[in-house]
C-alpha cells in the first residue's frame, strides 16, 4: 500500500518535471532564428509550399499557442518530422532507442560487477598494494574522458588485435534478428540464433566497456569506501569473534548493507549513460539514440532535439524512482517517502 | 515478502520500459516490404551463401528521395535505384536510356521522347509516360535536390501515349537533354499508394516524401533492400532490370555511413570495405596505399574548390580587399597538401569542363601585391575591425588546414580572420539568408553536368544566391542575363563563347578565391574491376560508383 | 564611567579577535598537516599548482608560443616527437607541446567561468529555498531546480551549445546553464537542516534580521562542502567542455582546445599517435590534478565536522 501511494506521489511529481522541461525544450528549440518551415521545405521549396507549411504548423500563431499545440502532440508521441531524416521522429526513436539501451545495459552490468568486485578486493586489502592499485584504476578510470576510452579500445581492440569489431551492433551480411525487445542478443537468444548473439555480443564489447569505465571506477570507489566503514564497525569484529565464517561475514553482513550506495549511484549513472552515450557512439558508429541526438544538435534539427532530450528525461526519472524503490529493498530502515527529490 | 514485493515490481516496470522501446510506431515502411513491391527474401539482410557484396563508404546523410537528394552519397545512390530518360556518357554526351530516340521542334521549345518498351519497376509494373510526366512535376512542387534545372526551364510536360513524353520548355535551353540524367522516374501508382493525405503540397499531400525517405520507387539496376538510416543503405540487384550488368557484377551494394579514419582502415585492413569515401585526409590515404591489395584511385571530377566570399558583407564588399585576399592565399602550398594530380584552378570553373576558359585573369600568389590592393581598399585603415570568418565544412577534416593556412596568410598580409567549422546541415541554412551568410565559406562544388555553364549558373546566378552554393552574393542581373542568355544557346561553339566570356568578366570581380581543382581519391581493394580506377570516369557526380558496372572478383 | 564603559569592551573586543585569529591559525595549521599526510592529495594540490602556472606563464615557458596562433609550417608538418618538439607537430606544423599548454588555459578558464557564472546564483538559490523551507518560495525554486536536474548536464549542455553559436564563451554558457541546480540542491540540503539548529534559533530569538542569519549564520557553515564540490566538479567541467569541444562546439581554432586537439588527432591514428595522445593525457591529468584535490579536502573538512 506505501509502495502504492510513493510511487502515486513520484509520477505526480515526475509529471510536473516534465512539463517544466518541456517548456525548456520549447524554448530551446524556438530561439534558433530562421524560419522552420523554410527549414523543413528546404531552402529551394517553392514559396507556396513553405506558405502551406507554416500553416500546418502552426508557426502563425502567438507562441504560448504554439507551445500548447506542440505539447498536445508530443503527448500524443507526435514530435514532428526530422528536417534530416525527413521521417516521423518518433519513429526514428523507437529504432534508435534499444540500440542505446542495449548498450546502457551491457555498460551497466559491467559497471556493477566489474566495480563492486574490484571495490570489494580493495576493502578487504584495504592500505595493501593492492588496494594502491585500485585506487590508481578508479582514478584513472574516472578523469579519462569516455571518447579517449573509446579511442582506445578502437584501437586495441579493432585494429591492433583485430578481436573486435569496430563499426555497428552486427558485421554486414549477418542478419537482425526478428524484433522482439529490438535488444540484437536478447532477440538472437530468444530465436536461438547463436551466430547471431556471438556476433551481437562481439560489437557491442568495446562501446560498452568504453562507456562503463568511468561510471565502474566510480562504483569501485564508493564500494571501497563504504565496505572499508563497516568493516571497522563492531558488529563484524564482533561477528569474527564469535566464528562466523569469514565468507559469510563478508557477502552477507558486509557487502549487502555497504551496497546501499553503490546501488543508488548506480541507478542514475545507468540513466546518465544513456545520455553519455554520444561520443561513444559516435566513434563506434553505433545506431542509437545518443548518436542520432547529437546529429540532429550538429545538425539543427529541432524536433529531433526536442525528442531525444524528453525521452532521456523520461528515462532519467524513471530510473531515480527505481534506484530509491532498490535502496528500499536493500535496506528495510528506509522508509519509502516522496520527500527524497527526483 | 516485504523485500520481495518492490523487487518484483521493479522487474516489472523494467519490463514495461522495455516494451515501450521495442513498440512498432504505426507507420514503419523501412521494416515492412512496399505495397506492391516485389517479394523480399526471408531474411534481407543476409546474403546468400556466394553472393558479391560491393560495400563502399559515404559521409551520410543519404537522401534517396529523387527530389531532394543532390550530394554525393545521394546522387550515387539514386543512380543506382533509378532510371533515367538518358544516361551520360565518359565523353560528357548522353546516349539513349529509357528514351530510345527523341526529336526537338526547330524553335528548341517542344522536345519529344520515346521511351523503350518493356521496362518494368521494381515491383513489377510496367514504366509508362505518365510516370515520367508525374516525376517532373513531383521533382518541380518538391524543388530541392536538382529541380533547379527543371524549374524555370520545363513549362509543361505531357503524356500523349504509353511511350510518349513531350516536354515544352519556357524558353530554348542547349542543356535540357543533359539536364534528364537529373529527372529519376518514379512509380506514379506505388508513390500515390504510399502518400500521407495531411502535408504541404495540397491534394499532393506530402507526395509521398516520407515513404520515399526510406523506400525507392524505381526501375533501376538496384533495390532498396534495408535502410536503417544513419547506419548504412543495402541495395540488392533487381533481377527483372531491363539493362546489362558487367560479369561478376555485385549482387548487394551496400553503402556505408562511415567517414572516421581509424575505422574505414579497420575496415579496409579487414576487407570488410571495398570502395572508401572521397573525403578521406590525405595522411589516412597514404597509410590506406600501405594495405596489401589496397590502391588509391584518383580522378578528376569536375568539382572545384572554393572560397566563397561574401560580395556584400564589409570588407569583401569592396573589390580591392577581394583581390588583396586572392593574392595573399599560397595556392602552391595548398596544391602541395593535395593528392598528386591537383592543379591550381584557373578562372571560376574547373578546367576540364566544356567551355572553360584558360584566358581569363588570374591572382598569383603575391603577398606584395596583395598588401597593393589592400593599401587601396576602403578598410584598409580600419582592417583590424573587420576579421573575415571562414567557415569550413566539419565533416570534410582536411579543409581545416587550408583554413589554418588561410589564416598564416591572411595574418602575413594584416587581415585578421577566424576559423569556424560548421556541420554541412548549418552551412545550407546559413548561407540561405545573406544576414547569416559568413564572409567566406570554403567548399567544393561539382558540376552537375559536365560543361561550364550550369555550374556558372549554380555558383553565380541571382536564382541561386541564397542557397549553399552560392555565398557570394552577386545579385547582378546583367550578369544573370548573360548566363540565362548562354543557357539558351543551342548551337554549342556558340554557347562555349559566351561561357568564356562570363568567366572573363568574373574572374576580373575576384568574386571567389578560386583554389584547386579538385582530384576524387578513394581508396579500394584490387580485386575490384571499377571502370573509375581503369580511367573510364563518367565525369558527372554520382555516377562512378555504379555498381551494375563494377565487378567485384573476390 | 564613559571611558570605562567603552575601553573594556574594546579591550575584550580585541582579546576576542586576538583569539579567535589563533584557533583560525591553529585550525589552518592542523588541516594543512591531516592535507599533508595524504600524498594523493598533496599530488594533487601539486599537479593543480604546476598546471595553473604553465598556463598563466604559456608564453614564456613554452619554446613556440606563436604556434597557439595562426601559424602554419608545412616543411614541419607530422614530426614526431623529438628534442626539439617534445610531443611532435601536427599536420599543420605546430608544436604539439605548446599548444598542450596554452590547452590548459581554456581548460582551465573554462572551470574557472563556469564555476564562477554558478556558484553564486546556485547557492543563493538554495539558502532561500531552504530558508523558507516549505513556502511557495521552496517549492518554486526547487521544482525549477528538479527540471535540470532531471536531465543529465551533458545533454542539455549540448543542446544549448549547439544552437548558439560555436565558440569558448557559449560552451561555457551552456555547461553554467546546467550546473547551477548542483549547488542549489547541496545548500538546500545544508540549510535545512541548520535552519533547525542552535545557532540558527538563537539568532532569531535575538533578533538577528534575516540576511544575517542567511549570510552570516547559515553561509559560513555551507563554505566547505561547496568549496569541496568546487574543487571536485573544476575537474568535471573541464572534462565536459572537453566533450564539447571534441564535437566542435567548444574552443574555435586555431585555439587550441584539449578535446578538439584529440578529436583532430584521432584522425591520425595510430600512425601520427602523439597528435592526438599528448592532449588526451593533459586532460587526465588536469582532471586526475582536481580530483586528488577535491578528495583531499573533502576527507578533511569530513573529518573536521565530526
Amino acid at each position: 500500500m506505501q509502495t502504492v501511494l510513493f510511487i502515486v506521489r513520484r509520477a505526480a511529481h515526475s509529471i510536473v518535471v516534465l512539463l517544466g522541461l518541456s517548456i525548456v525544450i520549447f524554448v530551446i528549440s524556438r530561439i534558433l532564428p530562421g524560419d522552420p518551415a523554410r527549414i523543413a521545405a528546404g531552402a529551394r521549396a517553392p514559396d507556396w509550399v513553405v506558405n502551406n507549411l507554416r500553416e500546418q504548423m502552426h508557426l502563425n500563431d502567438p507562441l504560448p499557442v504554439q507551445y500548447v499545440y506542440w505539447l498536445r502532440d508530443a503527448v500524443q508521441g507526435n514530435f514532428g518530422l526530422s528536417l534530416v531524416t525527413r521521417r516521423n521522429v518518433a519513429q526514428d526513436i523507437a529504432e534508435f532507442f534499444p540500440a542505446t539501451f542495449e548498450l546502457a545495459l551491457y555498460a551497466g552490468v559491467i559497471m556493477a560487477v566489474l566495480g563492486i568486485s574490484l571495490g570489494a578486493i580493495a576493502a578487504r586489502h584495504k592500505d595493501s598494494w593492492i588496494d594502491n592499485v585500485m585506487r590508481v584504476i578508479s582514478y584513472l578510470g574516472v578523469v579519462t574522458p569516455s571518447f579517449v576510452w573509446a579511442i582506445i579500445f578502437l584501437l586495441i581492440f579493432g585494429f591492433t588485435l583485430g578481436w573486435l569489431p569496430t563499426l555497428g551492433r552486427l558485421t554486414e551480411g549477418v542478419p537482425a534478428p526478428p524484433r522482439i525487445t529490438g535488444l540484437y542478443t536478447v532477440d538472437a537468444l530468444l530465436t536461438g540464433r547463436m551466430d547471431v548473439f556471438w556476433d551481437a555480443l562481439k560489437h557491442i564489447i568495446s562501446p560498452a566497456l568504453a562507456l562503463a569505465m568511468g561510471s565502474m571506477a566510480q562504483q569501485a570507489r564508493i564500494t571501497r569506501a563504504a565496505m572499508a566503514d563497516n568493516l571497522a564497525k563492531d558488529y563484524i569484529a564482533a561477528m569474527r569473534a564469535l566464528g562466523v565464517p569469514e565468507r559469510v561475514v563478508m557477502n552477507k553482513f558486509l557487502l549487502k548493507p555497504s551496497l546501499i550506495p553503490t546501488v543508488s549511484i548506480l541507478g542514475l549513472d545507468f540513466a546518465a549513460t544513456m545520455s553519455n552515450a554520444f561520443l561513444v557512439e559516435l566513434i563506434f558508429n553505433w545506431p542509437g539514440i545518443s548518436r542520432y541526438g547529437i546529429n540532429a544538435m550538429l545538425r539543427k534539427d529541432l524536433n529531433a532535439i526536442a525528442a531525444v532530450i524528453l525521452v532521456l528525461g523520461v528515462v532519467f526519472i524513471v530510473a531515480n524512482i527505481l534506484v530509491d524503490m532498490a535502496v528500499a529493498a536493500l535496506d528495510p530502515r528506509i522508509r519509502l517517502s516522496a520527500a527524497r527529490g527526483v | 515478502m516485504r523485500k520481495l514485493f518492490p523487487a518484483l515490481l521493479i522487474l516489472a516496470l523494467v519490463l514495461v520500459l522495455s516494451a515501450c522501446a521495442q513498440q512498432p510506431s504505426p507507420a514503419q515502411p523501412a521494416q515492412e516490404p512496399a505495397a506492391g513491391a516485389a517479394e523480399q527474401p526471408a531474411e534481407p539482410g543476409a546474403a546468400p551463401a556466394g553472393a558479391r557484396v560491393l560495400r563502399a563508404s559515404f559521409a551520410w546523410p543519404t537522401n534517396i528521395d529523387p527530389a531532394m537528394g543532390s550530394d554525393f552519397s545521394s546522387g550515387t545512390a539514386l543512380a543506382n535505384l533509378y532510371d533515367t530518360l538518358v544516361f551520360p556518357n565518359p565523353d560528357g554526351s548522353v546516349k539513349p536510356w529509357l528514351a530510345e530516340s527523341w526529336e526537338s521542334s526547330d524553335d528548341g521549345l517542344t522536345w519529344t521522347f520515346q521511351l523503350r518498351s518493356g521496362v518494368k519497376f521494381h515491383d513489377g509494373s510496367d514504366l509508362t509516360a505518365s510516370d515520367v510526366v508525374y516525376s517532373m512535376e513531383r521533382m518541380q512542387a518538391v524543388g530541392e535536390g536538382f529541380a533547379y534545372l527543371f524549374t524555370d526551364v520545363v513549362a509543361d510536360v505531357s503524356a500523349p501515349d504509353e511511350s510518349t513524353v513531350v516536354f515544352t520548355l519556357s524558353q530554348p535551353n542547349g542543356l535540357f537533354l543533359p539536364s534528364l540524367i537529373r529527372l529519376y522516374v518514379l512509380n506514379e501508382d506505388l508513390v500515390r499508394a504510399n502518400t500521407k493525405a495531411e502535408g504541404p503540397y495540397g491534394e499532393n499531400g506530402d507526395y509521398g516524401q516520407e515513404f520515399l525517405q526510406t523506400n525507392d520507387a524505381g526501375s533501376g539496376p538496384y533495390q532498396v533492400a534495408e535502410f536503417p538510416l544513419e547506419e548504412y543503405l543495402l541495395m540488392e540487384r533487381f533481377g527483372d532490370w531491363w539493362g546489362e550488368f558487367a560479369p561478376n557484377a555485385p549482387d548487394q551494394f551496400r553503402m556505408i555511413a562511415a567517414t572516421e579514419p581509424a575505422t574505414i582502415r579497420t575496415l579496409m585492413s579487414n576487407q570488410e570495405l571495398d570502395i572508401s569515401d572521397q573525403w578521406q585526409p590525405i595522411e589516412s590515404l597514404e597509410a590506406l596505399q600501405q594495405i596489401d591489395g589496397v590502391e588509391v584511385a584518383a580522378f578528376s571530377n569536375l568539382t572545384g574548390f572554393y572560397f566563397m566570399l561574401n560580395n556584400q558583407l564589409a570588407p569583401l564588399d569592396d573589390l580591392h580587399c577581394r583581390r588583396a585576399v586572392s593574392y595573399g592565399f599560397d595556392y602552391d602550398t595548398a596544391v602541395s597538401l593535395e593528392w598528386p594530380g591537383t592543379t591550381a584552378m584557373v578562372g571560376p570553373v574547373p578546367k576540364a569542363l566544356g567551355g572553360h576558359n584558360p584566358d581569363v585573369m588570374v591572382y598569383p600568389y603575391d603577398p606584395e601585391r596583395a598588401r597593393e590592393e589592400l593599401a587601396q581598399c576602403q578598410y584598409a585603415d580600419a582592417i583590424q575591425d573587420y576579421p573575415i570568418e571562414f567557415v569550413w565544412i566539419s565533416e570534410v577534416p582536411d579543409e581545416e588546414k587550408f583554413a589554418l593556412l588561410f589564416q598564416a596568410n591572411m595574418a602575413d598580409i594584416g587581415i585578421p580572420v577566424e576559423i569556424v567549422s560548421m556541420p554541412w546541415l548549418s552551412v545550407v541554412e546559413n548561407t540561405s539568408k545573406l544576414e547569416t551568410s559568413p564572409h567566406l565559406v570554403s567548399i567544393y562544388v561539382s558540376s552537375d553536368l559536365p560543361e561550364a555553364g550550369p555550374l556558372l549558373k549554380q555558383r553565380y546566378h541571382s536564382s541561386t544566391a541564397a542557397t549553399w552554393s552560392q555565398n557570394e552574393w552577386l545579385l547582378d542581373p546583367e550578369l544573370d542575363a548573360a548566363i540565362d542568355d548562354s543557357l539558351a544557346t543551342v548551337d554549342q561553339e556558340e554557347r562555349f563563347a559566351k561561357y568564356r566570356a562570363i568567366q572573363a568578366d568574373l574572374a576580373e570581380r575576384a568574386p571567389s578565391v578560386f583554389v584547386y581543382d579538385q582530384v576524387e581519391k578513394h581508396a579500394y581493394q584490387s580485386y575490384l574491376d571499377w571502370p573509375a580506377a581503369r580511367g573510364e570516369i563518367i565525369p558527372v557526380m554520382g555516377y562512378n560508383i555504379w555498381a551494375p558496372a563494377i565487378g567485384v572478383n573476390k | 564611567m564613559s571611558q570605562r564603559s567603552t575601553a573594556m569592551p574594546s579591550l575584550g573586543r580585541e582579546a576576542w579577535r586576538e583569539m579567535e585569529r589563533n584557533s583560525r591559525r591553529e585550525n589552518w595549521g592542523r588541516a594543512w598537516y591531516k592535507f599533508s599526510h595524504n600524498p594523493l592529495s598533496v599530488i594533487g594540490l601539486a599537479t593543480v599548482l604546476l598546471i595553473v602556472l604553465l598556463a598563466i606563464f604559456a608564453p614564456f615557458v613554452t619554446p613556440y608560443p606563436e604556434h597557439a596562433g595562426p601559424f602554419t609550417d608545412f616543411a614541419n608538418a607530422k614530426q614526431p616527437p623529438s628534442l626539439a618538439h617534445l610531443f611532435g607537430t601536427d599536420v599543420v606544423g605546430r608544436d604539439v607541446f605548446t599548444r598542450t599548454i596554452f590547452g590548459f588555459r581554456f581548460s582551465l578558464s573554462m572551470g574557472l567561468v563556469v564555476l564562477s557564472l554558478v556558484v553564486p546564483p546556485g547557492v543563493l538559490l538554495g539558502l532561500v529555498a531552504g530558508y523558507y523551507h516549505g513556502t511557495w518560495l521552496d517549492t518554486v525554486i526547487m521544482r525549477i531546480t528538479d527540471i535540470f536536474l532531471a536531465v543529465p548536464p551533458l545533454i542539455l549542455a549540448l543542446a544549448i551549445a549547439s544552437v548558439l553559436k560555436p565558440n569558448l564563451f557559449n560552451s561555457m554558457l551552456a555547461v553554467s546553464l546546467m550546473w547551477w541546480p548542483w549547488y542549489t540542491r547541496l545548500v538546500y540540503g545544508l540549510t535545512t537542516q541548520m535552519r533547525n539548529e542552535y545557532f540558527t534559533t538563537s539568532a532569531e530569538i535575538m533578533g538577528a534580521s534575516r540576511w544575517h542569519i542567511l549570510f552570516r549564520e547559515i553561509l559560513p557553515n555551507c563554505v566547505s562542502p561547496i568549496f569541496t564540490k568546487m574543487s571536485l566538479d573544476m575537474g568535471w567541467v573541464i572534462l565536459i567542455g572537453a566533450s564539447l569541444s571534441f564535437v566542435g562546439l567548444g574552443v574555435q581554432p586555431p585555439k587550441p582546445g584539449l578535446g578538439t586537439m584529440v578529436a583532430n588527432g584521432a584522425r591520425y591514428l595510430p600512425d601520427l599517435w602523439w597528435i592526438a595522445l599528448f592532449p588526451a593525457l593533459a586532460i587526465v591529468v588536469i582532471v586526475l590534478g582536481f580530483n586528488l584535490l577535491g578528495d583531499g579536502l573533502r576527507d578533511l573538512f569530513a573529518a573536521e565536522e565530526i
